[in-house]
C-alpha cells in the first residue's frame, strides 16, 4: 500500500501515490509511551503548535496564510492508542492541477516545516500568553466531557473497572495536570518529542513519490533516535472470578445511559483477534446483530443498543439508551444475547452478514486518504504487508464454533447506569 | 436519453436522465474508489405537515414528527427488516430526515446491483400496519429522549423556536413523545402516496459505477413497476413575519459550562436557483469573514476567554426559511452576546469588508469545495439538496468566482436587522436562578 522509506533510525516515511483524491494529505505522528502527566503536556503542546509559529506570530496571520492557500487545512491533535501517546500534525491541500495558480503544495510543505521546527518561541520559551490561553482551552475540553452524557457514562464505567490504567487514562490528561504545567515544562516536552519520539510521516496524493521523498528528506531534518517498541500485551490477564459490580449514578437528565463492561483475554495482537471481531459483530456491532434485533426491534426498548470491541485493552462494551425503570429487563436481555452466543446459537446468516459488513468497512475506509493513513498506522503493527484482502481472508476463515469459544471467555465485570434523579 | 456533462476543471463527468415515471437519476463515476454510495431522496421533510393529499381536495395537517416516523417504518416489511437484506450483501444502510428531505442510502464495495435493487424496492413498496406502527413508538420515544439530554441539540432547536412565529421549521423533526402517539398507518399511507411519487424524488449514484450499465439497470427496475401519473403537490405554509417570535430564552440543564447561541433570521427566502445560490454562498462568505478563525472577532473573543474550541457559526437556508447562528460554550454569555452584536452592528454601520477579504475567503471556499469532492457522501447529499432548490452543485466554483462585494452586502442585509435576532442560552442547573 504505502512505500516505506526509513529517513533516519526511528523516523519513517510512508508515501502513496494515488489519483483518487483532489487533495494531498500529510500526517506526521510522534509516538511515545503513555503517561498521564505527559498526556497533559502534549495536549497543550499540540494546541500551541497549531496556534502560531515563528513565521506567523499570531493566529490571525497564520490562519490568513492558510486561507490564501485555498483553505489548506492544518491541525494538530494529541491522543492515545493502546499504551501509546500520539501527537499528530495533519495537513491537506488542494492539488495544484485543480487550481488556477501553482505553488500551493510547495508552500504547504514549507509551512509544515515551520510549524515543526520554528515554533512561536522567544528567548527559548513559548510565548506565555499563548501557553496560558491554550491551557485554558484544553482544560475546558476536558471539562466539557461532563456535558456529553454518553461519553461521561463511558468514562465513569472505565474508571470503575480499570482505574489507574491506560484504558481509563484521559487522552488530554487531567485539569490539575494541565493547570500545573509551565512554559518551561512545555518546551522540554517539545524538545523531547522532536528528538526522542518514534516518528511516522504519511503522505497520500497525486504526487511523484521519489521527488516528494527527496523534498521531505531535505525539509524535515529529524535526527536519528533509538526507539523502544511499546507493545500492548498479546493476551490480557483476566481478573479473578469476582462478583459483577452494579453501579448507579444520578444526574439531572431524562434517559438512562446503560453501559456494560466485559473483559476478554483476546487483544489486538492475539492470533484470535479476527475471531473476536466477528464475535463482536454478531453480538452487537451492526443493525443485524443480536442486540439490535432483540433489544431495539423486538422489545422496542431502545433507539440504540450496540457493542464495541476495544481490542487494545481486551474490553468489550455494550451501550443502550433506555428508560431507567427498565434497567433490569434490559440487562437480562443483553446477557441473554451473550449466553446465546456462548451456547452456539449462531446462524449462518449472522456469520455471512457480519463478514460482509466488516469487509465493506475496511474497503470503504480505504476510500478516504485519512482512512488509509489511520488503518495502515494501526495494522502495520501486526504486519507491514497487510492488504484489505489479507484482513478479509482472516475473517472469512472464522467459524461458528470460533465465535462460541470466543464468547465463552467474555466475562461481565460491571453494569453501570447513569440516569435522572427522579428515577429510582 | 441519458445526458452527460463534463466538468473540465474538476475532471468529473455527471450522467443524468429523467425517467418516464418522473424519477430524476444522476450517476457520477469516481476513479480509484472501491465503494459506491447511493441515495434515494424524496423532497419531503418535517416542514411538509399541511398539504392536500394525493387524490383529495381538502387540506390536512398531519401529526408532528410523521416524516421521520415514516422514514423509520419504511425499513420494516412483511418478511422482516430491510437492514438484514442489506447486511447479507455487505451494504451499510441508513436514512435521515431533515426539514425538507427524507433520504435512504447505502454504501457498498460489492454487489452493487443487488443493493441498488433492495434500495429501490424497499422505498417503493410501503408496508404499514397498526401493530408495527405502535411498536415503533417506543423506539422513537427513546430517540427523542436521547436528543432531550443533548445540550447542543437543545441549544440549536431552542434558537430556532425563538426565531419563528408560525413556520413549521420550529417543530422538532422527530416530533414529541406526545405527538407521535397520534400517528397511524393510515396517516403514513397518506403521506407516502403524496410525497413518494418518483417525480418528487432523486436517485444519486456516486463511486465505483459504470454509468451506462447502472442507468439501464435502474430503468429496467422502474419500468417493471406501475405508478400513477405525476401530480403537483400542494403544500401550505403559514405567513411568517420578518421579526423573531421570542428575543431571549434560557434553559437549565445538568452541564458544567453555559452555552450561548445567537440566531439571526433571514429575509428574502422565497427564492431558488441562481438567486439562492448567490445569496447562500455570499452569506457563508460574510460569516467566514466576520467570525472565522482569521477574523478580528475570533482573535479578540478567544483571547478574552469569551469563546472556546466549541465556537461555531453556520448558515442554513431552504426555500421559505433561513437563519444564521453564532455560538459557543462560554462563562460570560452577556459579554459574548455583546461582542457578536457589536460585530454585526459595525458591519451594518461601516461595512469594513473589502476585496482583500473577499478574495481570500473566495480562495478558501474554492479549496474547501474541491476537498469535499473527495467525499461521495458530500456529493450525493449536497447535489440532491441543490437539485430540490433548482441549483446545481457544480455551479459552486464558477459562482464563487464571480461574487462581488455587492452580493455580500445584499446577503448580509437579509439577516443583519436586529428585529430578526434572538439569543438562547443553556445554563448549569445548579447555577440557575
Amino acid at each position: 500500500m504505502f512505500k516505506k522509506v526509513e529517513l533516519q533510525e526511528g523516523v519513517t516515511l510512508y508515501i502513496r501515490k494515488s489519483e483518487q483524491f483532489k487533495t494531498v494529505n500529510f500526517s506526521i505522528k510522534w509516538k511515545t509511551a503513555l503517561d498521564e502527566k505527559k498526556s497533559a503536556l502534549r495536549a497543550v503542546l499540540a494546541n500551541v503548535l497549531e496556534e502560531s509559529n515563528g513565521r506567523y506570530r499570531s493566529q490571525t496571520e497564520f490562519r490568513n496564510a492558510l486561507d490564501e492557500l485555498y483553505g489548506t487545512v492544518l491541525y494538530t491533535d494529541a491522543g492515545k492508542r493502546g499504551e501509546t501517546n500520539i501527537v499528530s500534525l495533519s495537513a491537506e491541500c488542494v492539488n495544484d492541477e485543480y487550481l488556477s495558480e501553482g505553488g500551493v503544495l510547495e508552500e504547504v510543505l514549507s509551512l509544515i516545516k515551520t510549524v515543526i521546527f520554528d515554533p512561536n518561541v522567544v528567548d527559548g520559551q513559548f510565548d506565555e500568553t499563548v501557553v496560558n490561553r491554550e491551557k485554558r482551552s484544553v482544560k475546558e475540553r476536558i471539562r466539557s466531557l461532563y456535558d456529553d452524557k454518553t461519553r461521561f457514562a463511558q468514562m465513569r464505567m472505565l474508571e470503575l473497572i480499570r482505574p489507574d490504567s491506560a484504558a481509563s487514562a484521559p487522552s488530554y490528561g487531567t485539569e490539575k495536570d494541565v493547570d500545573a504545567l509551565t512554559s518551561a515544562d512545555l518546551f522540554a516536552a517539545y524538545e523531547s518529542m522532536l528528538n526522542e519520539d518514534e516518528i511516522d510521516i504519511y503522505i497520500v496524493g497525486d504526487i511523484d513519490e521519489d521527488d516528494m521523498t527527496e523534498k521531505i528528506r531535505s525539509l524535515l531534518t529529524f535526527n536519528s533516535r533509538k526507539v523502544n517498541k511499546r507493545q500492548t500485551a498479546t493476551q490480557q490477564t483476566m481478573a479473578q472470578e469476582t462478583e459483577v459490580r452494579h453501579v448507579r449514578e444520578k444526574q439531572d437528565m431524562k434517559q438512562g445511559k446503560l453501559h456494560l463492561g466485559f473483559s476478554t483475554p483476546v487483544t489486538f495482537r492475539h492470533p484470535d483477534y479476527p475471531k473476536m471481531q466477528i464475535t463482536n459483530g454478531v453480538f452487537g456491532g451492526f443493525a443485524h446483530s443480536k442486540l439490535f434485533i432483540n433489544v431495539r426491534e423486538k422489545e422496542s426498548m431502545a433507539y440504540y443498543a450496540s457493542s464495541s470491541y476495544s481490542s487494545h485493552y481486551g474490553l468489550l462494551y455494550v451501550m443502550a439508551g433506555i428508560d431507567a425503570e427498565l434497567e433490569e429487563k434490559a440487562v437480562n436481555l443483553i446477557n441473554a444475547q451473550l449466553t446465546a452466543l456462548q451456547q452456539g446459537e449462531i446462524t449462518d446468516l449472522e456469520m455471512e452478514q457480519t463478514k460482509a459488513l466488516l469487509a465493506n468497512g475496511i474497503k470503504s475506509a480505504f476510500d478516504s486518504a485519512r482512512g488509509q493513513i489511520e488503518v495502515f498506522d494501526q495494522y502495520k503493527e501486526l504486519d507491514e504487508n497487510f492488504t484489505a484482502d489479507t484482513i478479509i481472508a482472516g475473517w472469512e476463515s472464522v467459524t461458528k464454533d470460533d465465535v462460541k469459544n470466543m464468547a465463552s471467555d467474555i466475562k461481565l465485570e460491571i453494569v453501570y447506569l447513569l440516569s435522572g434523579k427522579e428515577a429510582n | 436519453m441519458m445526458k452527460n456533462i463534463h466538468f473540465d476543471n474538476l475532471q468529473e463527468t455527471l450522467y443524468n436522465e429523467k425517467l418516464d415515471n418522473g424519477l430524476d437519476v444522476y450517476i457520477l463515476p469516481k476513479r480509484g474508489f472501491s465503494k459506491t454510495f447511493v441515495t434515494f431522496t424524496t423532497k419531503y421533510g418535517s416542514i411538509d405537515r399541511t398539504f392536500i393529499p394525493r387524490g383529495k381536495t381538502e387540506e390536512v395537517t398531519v401529526p408532528d414528527g410523521i416524516a421521520h416516523f415514516l422514514e423509520h417504518k419504511m425499513f420494516e416489511k412483511e418478511d422482516g427488516d430491510v437492514f438484514q437484506k442489506f447486511s447479507v450483501h455487505g451494504a451499510s444502510a441508513n436514512a435521515f430526515t431533515s426539514f425538507t428531505r427524507t433520504a435512504y442510502l447505502f454504501s457498498a464495495t460489492d454487489k452493487l446491483y443487488d443493493n441498488t435493487e433492495i434500495l429501490l424496492d424497499f422505498v417503493q413498496e410501503p408496508y404499514f400496519t397498526e401493530k408495527t406502527v405502535d411498536k415503533e413508538k417506543g423506539i422513537i420515544a427513546q430517540e427523542i429522549t436521547m436528543y432531550d439530554d443533548q445540550p447542543d441539540w437543545r441549544l440549536y432547536f431552542g434558537t430556532i423556536e425563538n426565531l419563528f412565529h408560525e413556520h413549521p421549521v420550529k417543530i422538532d423533526i422527530a416530533g414529541t413523545v406526545a405527538s407521535i402517539q397520534d400517528i397511524t398507518a393510515d396517516y403514513l399511507y397518506e403521506c407516502y402516496e403524496t410525497f413518494y411519487h418518483p417525480s418528487n424524488m432523486v436517485l444519486f449514484v456516486v463511486g465505483a459505477v459504470d454509468p451506462e450499465e447502472m442507468m439501464a439497470f435502474i430503468k429496467k427496475n422502474q419500468d417493471a413497476k406501475t405508478f400513477e401519473d405525476p401530480a403537483d403537490i400542494i403544500r401550505s405554509f403559514p405567513t411568517e413575519m420578518d421579526t423573531v417570535a421570542i428575543t431571549e430564552r434560557k434553559l437549565a440543564m445538568d452541564i458544567s459550562k453555559p452555552k450561548f447561541n445567537m440566531g439571526m433570521k433571514c429575509t428574502n427566502t422565497d427564492i431558488d436557483g441562481e438567486e439562492m445560490l448567490i445569496q447562500e454562498l455570499s452569506a457563508g462568505l460574510v460569516l467566514d469573514i466576520l467570525f472565522g478563525r482569521s477574523s478580528d472577532f475570533y482573535t479578540e473573543t478567544y483571547n478574552d476567554g469569551l469563546i472556546d474550541e466549541s465556537f461555531s457559526y453556520d448558515f442554513t437556508m431552504e426555500n421559505g426559511f433561513g437563519f444564521a447562528m453564532v455560538g459557543s460554550d462560554t462563562d460570560q454569555p452577556e459579554q459574548l452576546e455583546k461582542a457578536i452584536r457589536t460585530t454585526v452592528k459595525n458591519t451594518v454601520d461601516t461595512w469594513p469588508i473589502t476585496d482583500l477579504e473577499l478574495n481570500r475567503m473566495r480562495k478558501k471556499k474554492i479549496g474547501q469545495f474541491m476537498r469535499s469532492l473527495n467525499s461521495p457522501e458530500f456529493i450525493a447529499n449536497q447535489f440532491t439538496r441543490y437539485t430540490f432548490n433548482n441549483m446545481n452543485l457544480f455551479d459552486v466554483v464558477p459562482t464563487l468566482e464571480k461574487l462581488t462585494l455587492e452580493n455580500l452586502k445584499d446577503a448580509f442585509q437579509t439577516f443583519s436587522d436586529e428585529s430578526g435576532h434572538t439569543v438562547y442560552s443553556i445554563v448549569p442547573a445548579d447555577k440557575a436562578e
